[in-house]
């Protein structure tokens, strides 16, 4: 298990006031928030930053954990002492600022539930695990026909000894056809499992939809491009598309121009109501590479010489 | 081994009551009636008893870190929740365009 440089992760030092803790906290906070931040790796160091927060920030946390430090040996393998954390009393509040579940295994080992429940002495309440967040990455597909992902989350547990375990627990989810995206969905007793037989918490995942530049989705309406040949726009065709829902026939009504949306009711997303699903035309030139193609575009430019297709730009 | 599969529930077809949306952001339950009644939090509400969708609960997390991160007060939380959510707003609809305007 690799030792955690929580003063480094916080960019104080070992002598830094409870203040000077709580400012270099939040200045990073702001830095790497997932929903502003521009980093790549904004979600990462967020996560490092609370675990570094929630030992640092509580003082007998910080004090064990500045124990631990000095009895470590430098660059070996982590493996707390039996009795690392003699003296110390940790709260059974959690974390301020983040999950356990998202901290790494050198803090579950160490002041995660777990490891809390563990030190718990005489008291051997039940308590319910703590319920869990993750996001889940699905393509617009599975939204319209359901999927299978399979999910890999760490968690740590007590084994038969009582020491803390950090294990990966993989998941087969089910996701039901018709989710949108940043919905929410809920696997019930998935979450951290319960403490002194207490019942397992729920495990939530938030949707978000991998990029597709075919389509554009707004809530459960879909929008698609889809190119026709001009004599397809100007005379009205029916033409087959692939879409999500499947292949569709749809009727180009005669004299339709450029990016005219033709409406698919009930074809976007399901749901109760399904959202609906729009093709929008672009009109795609065939190419004036051959003799014949070139003499019937120069037939166009004669037969429609009054046409001026800058007309709106007042040229 | 091979896993069984997990059949996932929707929130919104499935709302969350109460005692659920508190025990998914892990605070207690008076923190969220407090925030509901200032009007911080929305709710839907179903046979005079509160029920949260999606949209509720990602909003409540998000409140809930932003008190405890900046130690900010509820109203401020809902402020920085309002606009992470106009953000998001405009961002699709910024993609939306940039999409539009390839084609």
């Amino acid at each position: 298990m690799e030792f955690k440089e929580y003063y480094k992760s916080l960019g104080v030092g070992q002598t830094a006031s409870t203040d000077e803790i709580k400012k270099a906290y939040r200045k990073l906070a702001r830095k790497y928030h997932p929903d502003v931040s521009k980093e790549t790796d904004a979600s990462a160091r967020m996560a490092e930053v609370n675990e570094a927060y929630a030992v640092l920030s509580d003082p007998e946390k910080r004090a064990a954990f500045d124990k631990l430090a000095q009895r470590r040996a430098a660059g070996q393998d982590f493996q707390p002492p039996p009795d690392w954390d003699a003296g110390f009393h940790f709260s059974d509040a959690g974390s301020p600022v983040g999950d356990d579940g998202d901290f790494s295994e050198f803090f579950n080992s160490l002041f995660g539930r777990a490891a809390r429940a563990r030190h718990g002495g005489g008291a051997r309440a039940q308590m319910r695990g703590a319920d869990q967040h993750a996001k889940i990455s699905i393509n617009l597909a599975d939204a319209y026909h359901g999927a299978t992902r399979s999910l890999a989350l760490r968690e740590a547990r007590l084994d038969e000894s009582g020491n803390v375990v950090t294990a990966e627990r993989v998941l087969d989810v089910r996701i039901p056809k018709g989710v949108k995206e940043g919905q929410s969905i809920r696997l019930r007793g998935q979450g951290s499992p319960g403490l002194n037989g207490g019942p397992a918490g729920d495990l939530y995942l938030e949707v978000e939809f991998e990029p597709d530049a075919r389509y554009r989705i707004e809530g459960r309406d879909v929008t698609q491009t889809v190119s026709v040949a001009p004599w397809e726009a100007a005379l009205g065709a029916t033409i087959e598309v692939p879409t999500p829902a499947g292949r569709v026939e749809v009727k180009v009504p005669a004299g339709s121009s450029n990016g005219r949306k033709l409406r698919l009711k009930g074809r976007g997303i399901p749901g109760n109501p399904p959202g609906d699903l729009y093709l929008e035309l672009e009109l795609a030139l065939p190419p004036a590479n051959t003799e014949k193609a070139r003499e019937l575009y120069q037939t166009m430019a004669r037969e429609f010489s009054s046409f001026n297709p800058r007309e709106q730009m007042g040229a | 081994m091979t896993q069984p599969k997990l059949d996932a529930v929707l929130i919104d077809e499935e709302t969350l009551d109460l005692q659920e949306l508190a025990s998914a952001c892990a605070v207690p339950p008076t923190w969220v009636v407090e925030r509901v009644e200032a009007g911080l939090l929305a709710c839907s509400s179903s046979a005079g008893e509160m029920r949260f969708a999606s949209a509720h609960l990602v909003r409540a997390r998000r409140m809930v870190t932003t008190e405890r991160r900046f130690d900010a007060n509820q109203e401020l939380a809902a402020l920085v929740a309002d606009l992470i959510e106009e953000v998001e707003q405009l961002r699709r609809q910024v993609q939306t365009r940039a999409k539009g305007a390839r084609g």
